[in-house]
């Protein structure tokens, strides 16, 4: 009896799709396309936006399938190539490196404590949020940050230090300041 | 909260994402794009494999074969009545073709036994195109 494509692995999937299989890559895009999308918003990327980016990513992971070896999760491996689209896409736009890191985003005032991920993002800068994201939400390392946004590495240290000590504030702000890192200029 | 336990806690949090409303139409309109980009490198290639085809054999044909001819070296006679061998060998398996469909009087009007060839190679060159653009699918 032949088995459902739910009851498949990522990597067998992945491998039957590098062969052509449409279906099979279906099934890994029901999987793993919310998380590609929640990223893409959570780096700042808008509705439609992130959608499109999305999109991308997965068709272009398509067509490399035979590139993924399952050293890593299949969801992590698509948002590497979704995050680096995205930024691709931002450099393209002059107008975003204006608005890159002058752009303040209100602070959030829910109850401290009920807030989740999303909405404690909202109370970084758009460098910090997108930093942040592509750390620990893509994955990748300080050095590819600032490869892929031009940026010096210092600075997106920084910007990571930064977003995640508001972070801390906000989604953990009962919690002692024993291991608090202090703010980097 | 010391950031040994606030890292972890931040990717666990980035990697908890619910399951969005339309996750089911974002995965179709993938699968859409992909059947439709699908499509057209079928086109593309096969438009290119009957280019390419023709292209050859054109070439092929103007290239002017006097190969039979007594002045042509050794080599290139060889070469040129293995050519119109092959080509009789051709008009003899569509003539026992044609035979087996009734058709044995069936004209093929003014064509040489070369244009013949030439016309059978073009074919074969369309069928070896669309061969390998099926092929390029499956792999």
């Amino acid at each position: 009896m032949a088995r459902a494509l739910k009851d498949y692995h990522d990597v067998e999937l992945a491998a039957l799709a590098a062969a052509g299989g449409r279906r099979e890559f279906g099934e890994l895009v029901r999987r793993h396309g919310s998380a590609v999308r929640a990223l893409l918003r959570r780096m700042g990327a808008q509705g439609a936006e992130a959608d499109d980016v999305a999109q991308d990513a997965f068709l272009q992971a398509f067509e490399k399938c035979a590139e993924f070896r399952g050293e890593g999760t299949f969801a992590a491996w698509v948002k590497r190539i979704a995050a680096r689209l995205y930024l691709k896409r931002k450099a393209r736009d002059a107008r975003y490196v204006a608005e890159l890191g002058t752009e303040e985003i209100a602070p959030a005032i829910d109850t401290p404590g009920l807030v989740d991920l999303d909405e404690a993002l909202k109370s970084l800068n758009a460098t910090e949020r997108l930093c942040v994201s592509l750390c620990h939400g893509a994955g990748l390392s300080h050095p590819e940050i600032a490869a892929a946004m031009n940026l010096p590495l210092g600075t997106v240290k920084s910007h990571v230090k930064r977003g995640l000590d508001k972070l801390r504030a906000r989604l953990a702000p009962d919690a002692g300041q024993s291991g608090r890192a202090s703010h980097v200029i | 909260m010391s950031s040994d336990e606030f890292d972890p806690m931040i990717e666990r949090l980035f990697a908890r994402t619910p399951l969005m409303a339309d996750a089911a139409l974002f995965a179709a309109d993938v699968e859409t794009k992909l059947q439709s980009s699908n499509r057209v490198r079928t086109v593309a290639l096969t438009v290119a494999g009957l280019i390419g085809g023709l292209i050859a054999v054109r070439e092929a044909v103007n290239l002017d074969l006097r190969l039979s001819d007594a002045g042509a070296p050794v080599a290139g006679r060889a070469i040129g009545q293995g050519l119109q061998a092959a080509s009789l060998d051709v008009q003899g398996a569509i003539a026992t073709g044609l035979g087996q469909f009734g058709l044995s009087d069936l004209s093929l009007g003014s064509m040489g036994g070369m244009q013949l060839f030439w016309l059978s190679a073009g074919a074969v060159i369309a069928l070896a195109a669309a061969a390998v653009m099926k092929l390029s699918q499956e792999v």
